[in-house]
């Protein structure tokens, strides 16, 4: 069995149908893109995955159990991450409290360290700390810890977001546009970490990008979506080529005469 | 410490020793009582705010405050009860109301949440209203017992049901209810309920229950509004459903605008607001028809000249210093 399978997801807008009996696997490791033109339906998919929409229809199996109709904050307890396609932040806090919001599921909340400056409470913080920093500092972002979140330049919003997502230990990271917007540096930076990852600590990754040339050198396998249908899978120098692919981005070749 | 912790800590202490020094400084049952109020005031706007550092606002506080004051207006009076029971039982009945309502409520954001808070506390005034048998209708309460008297041989004699006795209770019970409140504010309980004002949507991702968290801020917001109908119906001594009297939907108007004048984004704000606005209002008291009018202008040309409020008058005087030195 598969580390994600989805079966028959489907969602509809109103009489509009977002994603239609998507079938899906995604394997321990992978890194999965999931690609197709605008309004495909690409972050329903995502948002479907990370709990922030139901499915009208369909299952979704993370890691052996069903996880379709659970929360979003029970999916992170289950190891399921993600990083929104806008720069959402938590705007009123500082770069390094952004990274401790991520630390929420392993910050213990009680009576004793609301009220009294309890010793062990002190510890807690300061493990807090210093862990949030160690995760700054994977991305790079440890010299702008104090800075307000809201401050940064775009490139370093999306790593701060990378970073919240990783305070969460996650097994399953959703990435929806992580290089959109970069310049070619930055995208090189934020590849390399994705492939970091994946090599150092086995996150599986599923990332929707419009860069396409960055997902194809990034991925190991590819779906195409179209209105909401899978319209082609597999390796993506297979995708490269599909006809069916180049008709859904590029129209239909007319006959001239 | 810093020089701004140094002020703040100050700050604090100065006013808490102004408020213990007011019967003694004004030396008047009228602006004793005025106090008294002004003190509930402020419990009712800073417990107002919790609601709003999870992102929504309240247009039913008042609706919890009416139940508070209800419920310890009856236990002293049906059972017996003194109000040092009666007191604590006025905020958890407040507040597990609210605890109940939260779930369904908080499932909805913004305008939805207010409207629902809105019906709910118009309901409650409605019950008490209508429940003749249990509330005495439109009669209201009369007559209920006072805060009593707390005795401990030999060594102090109090007697809450004079106006000073009961001033200095209704002070220090609100203290220790901001005390509380501040605490939560600054832990991580606080700190979690930023985050969910800020992005739901992610701090759901991380793993955070927004659910959960919202209904707690909107239980402990309840709780202490609670609190404040209790000490405010043994201070009155009567209580009325009649819709232009405290419990009416233009309380809670009021305790907004005192919020939003003190400044709603420091918790020492709303407390501002309070202390300044009653006084204004108590001032207004001979040209009782214009109050609303003056509460409102003051809101109006405070919210259009300083947004942030009348907490942020010193740091917009030190930049305009700053700019002064250049």
């Amino acid at each position: 069995m598969s580390y994600l399978e989805i079966r028959k997801l489907t969602r509809f807008f109103g009489g509009l149908a977002a994603v239609m009996e998507l079938e899906m696997e995604v394997d321990q490791g992978q890194l999965f893109g999931l690609i197709g033109p605008n309004g495909a339906g690409k972050t329903t998919v995502l948002n479907m995955i990370g709990g922030i929409l139901r499915p009208n229809r369909g299952q979704i199996i993370f890691n052996g159990t069903e996880v379709t109709r659970l929360p979003p904050h029970l999916r992170a307890r289950r190891g399921i991450a993600r990083v929104f396609q806008e720069n959402l932040l938590f705007r009123s806090l500082t770069v390094l409290e952004n990274v401790e919001v991520g630390y929420h599921m392993q910050t213990k909340i009680n009576l004793s360290n609301i009220f009294f400056d309890t010793r062990s409470n002190r510890i807690q913080e300061k493990a807090l700390h210093q862990r949030a920093l160690d995760t700054l500092d994977f991305v790079g972002l440890s010299p702008y810890s104090n800075e307000l979140a809201i401050n940064l330049p775009h490139g370093r919003q999306r790593l701060l977001a990378l970073a919240i997502a990783l305070a969460t230990q996650p097994q399953l990271l959703l990435l929806d546009e992580p290089v959109t917007g970069m310049n070619s540096e930055e995208v090189e930076t934020m590849l390399g970490m994705i492939r970091a990852l994946r090599d150092q600590r086995g996150i599986t990754c599923i990332i929707i990008e419009h860069n396409l040339k960055a997902i194809m050198g990034l991925c190991d396998r590819i779906a195409v979506l179209h209105f909401g249908r899978k319209i082609a899978e597999g390796p993506p120098e297979k995708i490269v080529n599909n006809p069916v692919v180049m008709e859904a981005y590029l129209g239909k070749e007319e006959d001239a005469t | 410490m810093n020089r701004e912790g140094m002020f703040k800590i100050l700050g604090s202490i100065g006013a808490i020793l102004f408020a213990i020094a007011v019967p003694l400084l004004l030396a008047s049952t009228y602006w004793t009582s005025v106090f008294t109020s002004i003190a509930i005031n402020s419990l009712m706007v800073v417990s107002l705010r919790i609601i709003l550092t999870v992102g929504e606002f309240s247009l039913g506080h008042v609706g919890f405050m009416c139940l508070g004051a209800y419920t310890s207006a009856l236990l002293t009076m049906k059972a017996g009860l003194p109000f040092g029971v009666t007191l604590p039982a006025a905020g958890l009945f407040a507040g597990l109301v609210a605890f109940g309502l939260g779930y369904p409520f908080m499932r909805v954001k913004g305008i939805y949440f207010a409207i629902l808070t809105l019906v709910t506390s118009e309901s409650i005034r409605l019950l008490a209203f209508n429940w003749r048998g249990l509330t005495g209708g439109l009669d209201g309460l009369i007559g209920f017992p006072g805060a009593g008297v707390l005795s401990i041989p030999g060594l102090v004699q109090l007697d809450f049901n004079r106006f000073t006795e009961y001033y200095y209770l209704t002070l220090a019970v609100t203290l220790v209810s901001l005390f509380i409140l501040y605490r939560l504010e600054k832990s991580r309980l606080g700190f979690t309920w930023l985050a969910i004002r800020d992005a739901d949507k992610m701090a759901g991702a991380v793993g955070v229950n927004v659910l959960r968290y919202k209904v707690i801020a909107f239980s402990i917001a309840s709780f202490f509004a609670g609190i404040g109908g209790a000490l405010f119906a043994h201070f009155e001594r009567a209580l009325g459903p009649h819709p232009t009297a405290t419990f009416g939907v233009m309380t809670t108007i009021y305790l907004l605008i005192y919020m939003v004048v003190g400044g709603k984004s420091r918790f020492s704000g709303p407390i501002l607001g309070a202390v300044v606005l009653s006084l204004v209002y108590e001032f207004a008291r001979p040209v009782e028809e214009y109050q609303p009018m003056i509460i409102g202008a003051i809101g109006i040309l405070v919210v259009m000249t300083i947004p942030e409020g009348l907490i942020g008058i010193p740091e917009r005087f030190k930049k305009w210093q700053a700019k002064q030195i250049e």
